[in-house]
């Protein structure tokens, strides 16, 4: 009878040929003979186009000059940073008057102060963070954008926007040091051990109250210089045309979508006629009835603004497009699902809302994303229309006279500037989705 | 029966559509007067004639007419807004109201002027299409283009144009197009066609975009008539007038030796009645016209007469095009050229 004594065995490290990059490059491109040669073919080409495209765009190219010719004169067949970079403030906030490109920047920080704590895992009441984010925000960035004198309805969407942005952030800043909610916070440090309590509830209402009262009174001494849409352009209005876009996007294709399965007929009759329309037409010519063809049958001197027409045409547009993802996602809700939610007594919206579309919308997270990707891409076709949007800026960079003839480079670095925000998008719907696939873990 | 009421409402929808848009009648200064700023329609960026610079202003000499018009009406050359609007859409957007004036290299032609519904007042730059080839092909005339590859532009008069030259003189012209410019000078320099053609002043400006300009030549034959200038729309005379003399009186200006820099001092010493006249110290030009008295020294003091724009974007000025103007069609015809403002009196 032998005693078997447990003993751990030493740790050894892989081979080297196991784990090595060496082996992996034998093991995949060097197996075979005709792997060995396509292998070398490949790479030749790889050579050859990567070689041209470095010496063009880095080695040979002139990074610092005041136009073309001293370009060509430092180096005839490298790139021409410089001229791309002289039109930085064009290509990004277009024709914004130059001394007031903070109100854009602070819009934009704004918004991010706004979505941050959409990512952060200790924070609470996270849809109506999203919700504040599509309903009070464009009101704030709207009025810093174009400036000029408040109306009444103005001034208190402003001001509730303010109120909002700096709740959303004491809630996310209290969240992320004890994980409550602001509520639950305040009312606590009132001594209240309750939040239902009406003396703590009453604390609340007159402490927002102050609050809006004073943001009211201080914001209508706040106004900032009027800035015409004319003058916006670059990045910042493709933002503009594709971020309104994709908010009304969603929201108004989930509701055709839903009227084209609905069984009221007039309702499925303007749905299915909507979506078709515009699904049969091409983009460019949408913008063109919106933008030219419409003022004609307008009195004359009656002059709709362009930008409006702009945006509701894209969104008109991409309604129709969304609706078919949603109905394709609705179809992959079985049949049982409904008839369970009408068991439970549930109604079409609460079915809808509750058990329908929160499974739908998670298989479409793909589809949705990609609709997005594209949207923001289309929104170049107003470059053609004449708004000075990113690529309209970078074909005209070519037209000014210090750096005539000047096309490529900015279309390299539009190229360059549209991989880096697409690729963000869709990296981010790759997590979202692996975030939510809670059923269908593999 | 449900496709029928489809159907019906389609057809009405588009017969709505279709109905045809009353021409306006003389009140177009009157809108811009009370709208207190102009609006100008140019195209999209080109060359010497509209361009944004790096700050995001309009300038070239197209630009410069829109100027002289808000500086006429409202004694402030910046009361006015640039438009840009691609030229599938120009005419449509001056004929809907969108534009008050169309200041964009527009060649005049008869079809354009009658079929339009748009009237052109007077030219400010008189253009000629011609070609440009390598120097080191050998080729000094239009005439020795026999079978070669021409790239042009399409959307323009000059496909047509050259079309018509290639078929007069038995040229067999392979008649290659591009949708845009850059592409064509890339495909041209490239070698992929012997010459570009289009009109003379593009082609000398792009000469000077080339890597070595010196390499290139530009043949002596013109092969069309293209007098570009702003153009309004048909039947507000009061509206063409105002825009027609604003852009004599920039001619004009020339003419008397009128220029930004001495405009005051004309106006307090000068003893020439035309010159009084025009900077309204006499008479009363401007009466017709519906605008103040000082509307040509406006114009002149905020603008500058017709050669400062010429040299400042298209002739020698720093920046500029580096277009000769001596010898041509855009001459003072006083220098044996086109320019001639009838008199202001």
């Amino acid at each position: 009878m032998t005693i078997i004594k447990p003993v751990e065995s030493p740790t050894v490290t892989a081979p080297l040929s196991k784990n090595s990059a060496l082996r992996w490059v034998r093991k995949n491109l060097f197996n075979s003979v005709f792997n060995t040669v396509l292998t070398f073919v490949m790479l030749y080409f790889v050579y050859v186009a990567g070689k041209g495209m470095w010496s063009w765009g880095i080695t040979d190219a002139v990074w610092i000059a005041d136009t073309r010719r001293e370009c060509f004169a430092i180096s005839i067949d490298g790139a021409c940073w410089a001229g791309v970079y002289a039109w930085f403030d064009n290509i990004f906030y277009g024709r914004y008057p130059r001394e007031e490109l903070w109100r854009i920047n602070l819009g934009l920080v704004c918004l991010v102060i706004w979505m941050v704590p959409l990512w952060l895992p200790r924070v609470k009441a996270k849809i109506s963070i999203g919700m504040t984010t599509v309903f009070l925000y464009p009101f704030l960035a709207g009025y810093l954008f174009s400036g000029g004198a408040k109306g009444v309805f103005m001034q208190f969407m402003v001001t509730a926007a303010i109120v909002c942005l700096l709740v959303n952030t004491l809630h996310a800043i209290v969240g992320v040091c004890s994980g409550r909610s602001l509520l639950e916070f305040i009312v606590t440090l009132f001594g209240k051990k309750n939040a239902s309590s009406k003396r703590g509830r009453n604390i609340l209402v007159g402490l927002f109250a102050i609050i809006f009262v004073v943001i009211y009174i201080w914001q209508m001494n706040w106004t900032v210089e009027r800035i015409p849409w004319t003058k916006w352009g670059g990045l910042f209005l493709t933002l503009v045309i594709s971020g309104i876009g994709i908010a009304m996007a969603l929201p108004s294709g989930i509701l055709l979508a839903l009227g084209r399965r609905s069984n009221l007929t007039i309702v499925r009759v303007f749905s299915t006629t909507f979506i078709e329309l515009f699904r049969s037409v091409p983009v460019i010519t949408v913008l063109f009835m919106a933008t030219t063809m419409f003022p004609l049958f307008m009195p004359q001197g009656f002059v709709l603004n362009k930008l409006v027409q702009v945006i509701i045409a894209v969104c008109m547009f991409n309604a129709a497009y969304m609706a078919e993802t949603v109905r394709g996602g609705l179809q992959t809700i079985p049949k049982r699902q409904f008839e369970a939610a009408h068991t439970i007594g549930l109604g079409y919206w609460q079915t809808m809302g509750l058990i329908i579309m929160p499974q739908a919308l998670k298989h479409m997270i793909p589809n949705i994303v990609g609709n997005f990707i594209t949207l923001l891409k289309d929104t170049t076709l107003v470059s053609i229309i004449g708004l000075f949007d990113v690529l309209g800026m970078l074909r005209s960079i070519s037209k000014d006279s210090p750096w005539l003839g000047l096309h490529k480079e900015p279309l390299v670095f539009g190229a360059f500037l549209f991989f880096v925000i697409c690729f963000a998008m869709s990296k981010y719907s790759r997590h979202l989705e692996v975030k939510l696939s809670t059923s269908h873990k593999k | 029966m449900k496709l029928a009421t489809l159907l019906l409402t389609s057809v009405v929808a588009f017969a709505v559509m279709a109905a045809p848009v009353a021409a306006s009648t003389g009140d177009t200064l009157d809108i811009v007067k009370k709208r207190g700023y102009l609006r100008c329609q140019v195209g999209t960026p080109s060359g010497g004639f509209y361009n944004l610079d790096a700050d995001g202003n309009w300038y070239g000499l197209d630009v410069s007419v829109c100027e002289a018009v808000a500086a006429a009406i409202f004694g402030d050359k910046n009361k006015m807004e640039i438009q840009s609007v691609s030229s599938q859409a120009r005419f449509t957007a001056l004929a809907n109201g969108e534009s008050d004036l169309l200041s964009r290299t527009a060649t005049w032609t008869i079809s354009r002027d009658t079929q339009l519904g748009l009237d052109f007042v007077t030219p400010n730059f008189y253009d000629g299409q011609g070609f440009t080839v390598l120097k080191s092909s050998g080729i000094t005339s239009a005439l020795q283009l026999k079978g070669a590859n021409v790239c042009v532009t399409t959307g323009t008069t000059s496909e047509l144009n050259l079309t018509d030259y290639s078929r007069q003189h038995n040229l067999d012209i392979n008649i290659v197009t591009f949708e845009d410019w850059n592409v064509r000078d890339d495909t041209y320099l490239k070698g992929g066609c012997d010459a570009v053609s289009i009109d003379k002043s593009s082609l000398a400006a792009n000469i000077v975009s080339f890597p070595n300009p010196s390499e290139h030549l530009l043949l002596p034959e013109t092969i069309s008539k293209e007098p570009l200038g702003p153009a309004v729309r048909h039947g507000d005379n009061q509206w063409a007038d105002l825009v027609r003399w604003s852009l004599f009186a920039m001619i004009n200006a020339e003419e008397l030796g009128v220029t930004s820099a001495n405009v005051d001092e004309m106006r307090a010493n000068s003893k020439n009645v035309d010159i009084r006249r025009m900077l309204g110290v006499e008479g009363n030009i401007h009466e017709g016209l519906g605008v103040s008295k000082d509307w040509a020294y406006n114009i002149i003091k905020q603008v500058g007469n017709y050669g400062e724009n010429y040299e400042k974007y298209i002739g020698s000025g720093e920046g500029a095009l580096g277009i000769q103007r001596k010898g041509t069609l855009n001459e003072l015809w006083t220098n044996g050229g086109l320019m001639y403002s009838p008199p202001m009196r």
